[in-house]
């Protein structure tokens, strides 16, 4: 009698290493969590109204958008929440609930679903979302505006507009120790600078992201603040003061390095790091904006795909054998 | 199954494993009730038909399917009685036909087939061609006899290609005697000179008697792929061309068949059971999973997985009534608990498959072309055609897509429509 025992049928490999999507997103959001906390502790209640509506809000769009577009329901692989997350972190402890909302609209549906999910977006939905609150309503979104009734043990301008508008001359009352230690004013989850090089480190080695991108594009930001420092320190900050303030670290580590928007072989990667450290002290330096992290990545998003072409050669196929 | 480390910032490493780790004596398993054997030519009920249900067969003996195509046949390994002939389709729309004996057991040892013993006293290319096509480790003679096809170079593959497996380093460990026998009667019967042995770092010890030259390969999945060994260790022989590949199994059975005057059947398989012990087998050529499961003791659970061939590049049975192939080196059951499945989720551009890539396909792009079904711009601008099929980007794909699979799928239809516009040109 032949054997009708149902035996599992798949094709090889029949090993896998066991990572997934799943995992890397919830060691992303775990590896943010220090920075999370220390904001917490600075902005309080505020705060933790923002990050969960922020959080909760893009699941529920997520959600939405799974039912509309007929898709599996994909809150479960963490994607969403982290999209939520990392927007809340950009924003000031203060901003309105709508604002909040609509920036996780931008971010789940423009940035990611309409491109069809997790994988399809050209750019990271969290930058894009940004970027268009901060054209729409830049009032919200300015830190001196917006964290205008918390009062802080340090100086409460935001070191940037300081930066832009006085120079380096306004900045002796900041030292590199206090930056790191998120001892000024700016986005709940950006300020800590110490808790996200240690939740970056923490997902370069776990190879959870790629550690050319974010080395790549402090070392960029690095030489050229070094070079605006050298040509002029009256008028330009030198390359500490751009690597510890404002978005530089969670664009470095939690932004830039976003799978889909980024290239994956070896030397584009570096140039993709380089080129967007690049732009970020440019636009700081000499554009109109007062962070250039945001549209510094947003413009190496666009060329990713260019730069990604940069590759070696495949090996040739050899036709003659057995 | 080997897991991502928790530091994963370096690339996974997969090594071969040894003979050592295995105990070397392998079970003997005789087929009790029924042998299958598949013929490489498709089943047609039209054509002459040379073999019919109901015929005796003895062992060694001939079984061609139809008169003019002397290129499908299969040789017996039992005594017995053919109880069907019928058409089987293999990986990706191979047309075989499968052979099923009963055998028969008297308890009278049935002399072997003399036909081949009058061949084998004077070794030729043509009566290795007609015997000893389906012997362990599936020699492909045939292309020596290629009209337009000079091959300068043999290379006799005795490094196991898959993880796990270690039925060739068995053979170079035990028969190093009948690969090098092999060896001289293939300079004879092919007049090729040049011929390399490729074996495991450990054993190059053991293959110095072989007369041949004697080359290692790599510790690290894939380095025994031949087209990996190609690029690492014959680079100078790429431009003259004329590269052939036999596996050391295959060698040493040619070597066997010509010393001994039968056509050898007796198959060598590594086994490994659920619980990751292995033992390694010697069961003639058509002998039934089932059977060498129950010599091994492993009893086989309904959801399990059943593997003919190493973890990354085997094919899954559906069958316990599936036999052993001449090249089927390994036989792996994995328990439906550790089966981790392949997922409909799009790829997010990670590149951990770029990474590990030991050709340099640019994978990212390839499944963004094979995706929307378009097979001939990945062969054009994705290298398709540079996949060696080791399988390790399915192995890392953090969105456990198929990969491996949807190359093969997208290599065949390639290859289908270019076969296509060619008969319609």
């Amino acid at each position: 009698m032949p054997n009708r025992m149902k035996l599992t049928v798949s094709h090889a490999p029949f090993w896998h290493d066991g990572s997934s999507i799943t995992s890397k997103q919830y060691n992303i959001i775990a590896a943010t969590l220090i920075a999370v906390i220390a904001g917490l502790i600075q902005y309080g209640i505020p705060a933790l109204a923002a990050l969960t509506l922020s959080v909760g809000s893009a699941m529920a769009w997520e959600f939405i958008m799974n039912l509309i577009m007929r898709r599996p329901v994909s809150i479960g692989d963490g994607n969403a929440a982290l999209i939520g997350l990392l927007l809340g972190m950009l924003l000031p402890a203060a901003t309105p609930w709508w604002v909040v909302i609509t920036g996780t609209l931008v971010a789940v549906v423009i940035g990611k679903q309409i491109y069809g999910g997790i994988g399809g977006n050209p750019f990271n939905p969290v930058v894009v979302a940004y970027a268009i609150i901060l054209v729409s309503w830049p009032l919200y979104l300015d830190f001196n505006a917006a964290l205008v009734d918390f009062s802080f043990d340090f100086p409460a301008a935001y070191p940037l507009v300081l930066y832009k508008s006085y120079g380096t001359g306004a900045l002796e009352s900041f030292t590199m120790a206090d930056l790191l230690l998120g001892n000024q004013a700016g986005g709940i989850g950006a300020t800590f600078g110490l808790g996200l090089i240690i939740g970056g480190i923490y997902l370069i080695l776990r190879g959870f992201i790629r550690w050319e991108i974010p080395v790549a594009f402090l070392a960029g930001m690095f030489i050229t603040a070094l070079a605006f420092s050298l040509y002029n320190p009256e008028i330009y900050a030198g390359p500490g003061f751009h690597i510890l303030t404002g978005y530089t670290l969670i664009g470095a580590f939690f932004l830039a390095p976003e799978d889909s928007s980024s290239p994956v072989h070896f030397i584009p990667m570096l140039i993709y790091g380089a080129l967007g450290g690049f732009l970020t002290v440019m636009i700081r330096n000499l554009g109109a904006h007062v962070d250039g992290v945001i549209y510094a990545i947003l413009i190496m998003n666009l060329v990713h795909p260019l730069i990604d072409k940069i590759r070696p050669k495949a090996m040739g196929r050899v036709m003659h054998h057995a | 199954m080997i897991k991502r480390p928790f530091f994963g910032i370096a690339k996974p490493k997969l090594t071969y494993d040894s003979i050592e780790d295995v105990r070397a004596e392998p079970v003997s398993v005789k087929p009790k009730q029924r042998v299958t054997l598949f013929i490489d030519v498709p089943f047609k009920r039209a054509g002459k038909a040379l073999i019919k249900t109901g015929d005796s067969v003895i062992p060694g003996q001939r079984l061609q399917l139809l008169e003019g195509e002397p290129a499908g046949y299969t040789v017996s390994p039992v005594a017995g009685k053919i109880s069907e002939i019928s058409p089987f389709i293999g990986m990706m729309e191979k047309q075989m036909t499968a052979v099923v004996i009963d055998v028969e057991q008297d308890g009278e040892e049935v002399a072997a087939d003399p036909a081949f013993k009058e061949v084998s006293d004077k070794p030729t290319l043509e009566g290795a061609i007609r015997f000893l096509s389906t012997i362990p480790g599936k020699p492909d003679l045939s292309q020596f006899a290629e009209s337009g096809k000079s091959v300068k170079t043999i290379v006799i593959l005795g490094a196991d290609r898959d993880l796990m497996t270690v039925t060739t380093q068995y053979v170079i460990k035990t028969g190093i005697a009948s690969v090098k026998t092999g060896i001289d009667i293939l300079r004879k019967i092919t007049g090729v000179q040049n011929i390399v042995l490729t074996v495991a770092q450990s054993q190059v010890q053991a293959a110095g008697s072989a007369a041949a030259g004697v080359r290692s390969v790599a510790n690290r999945y894939p380095a025994a792929h031949p087209e990996m060994i190609l690029r690492n260790l014959l680079y100078e022989q790429i431009e003259q061309g004329g590269v052939c590949f036999l596996s050391a199994e295959a060698v040493a059975a040619l070597g066997e068949a010509f010393n001994n005057g039968r056509i050898p059947l007796e198959k060598i398989i590594t086994t490994v059971k659920k619980d990751g012990t292995r033992q390694l087998v010697s069961a003639p050529v058509g002998t039934h999973i089932s059977e060498i499961l129950d010599a091994v003791g492993e009893k086989i659970e309904p959801g399990d997985r059943l593997i003919a061939g190493g973890p990354m590049t085997g094919a899954a049975l559906y069958s316990l009534e599936h036999p052993v192939e001449p090249d089927t080196d390994a036989l792996i059951v994995q328990g439906a608990d550790i089966i981790v499945e392949g997922k409909d989720s799009p790829c997010t551009n990670c590149g951990e498959c770029v990474r590990i890539c030991p050709v340099n396909v640019p994978v990212n792009e390839l499944i963004r072309y094979m995706d929307a079904g378009e097979y001939e711009l990945a062969a054009e601008r994705a290298a398709l055609f540079s996949c060696i099929e080791c399988g390790l980007c399915a192995y890392v794909c953090e969105s456990r897509i198929p990969i491996f699979q949807f190359i093969r799928l997208a290599k065949h239809a390639v290859k289908r429509m270019n076969a296509a516009e060619e008969a319609n040109a």
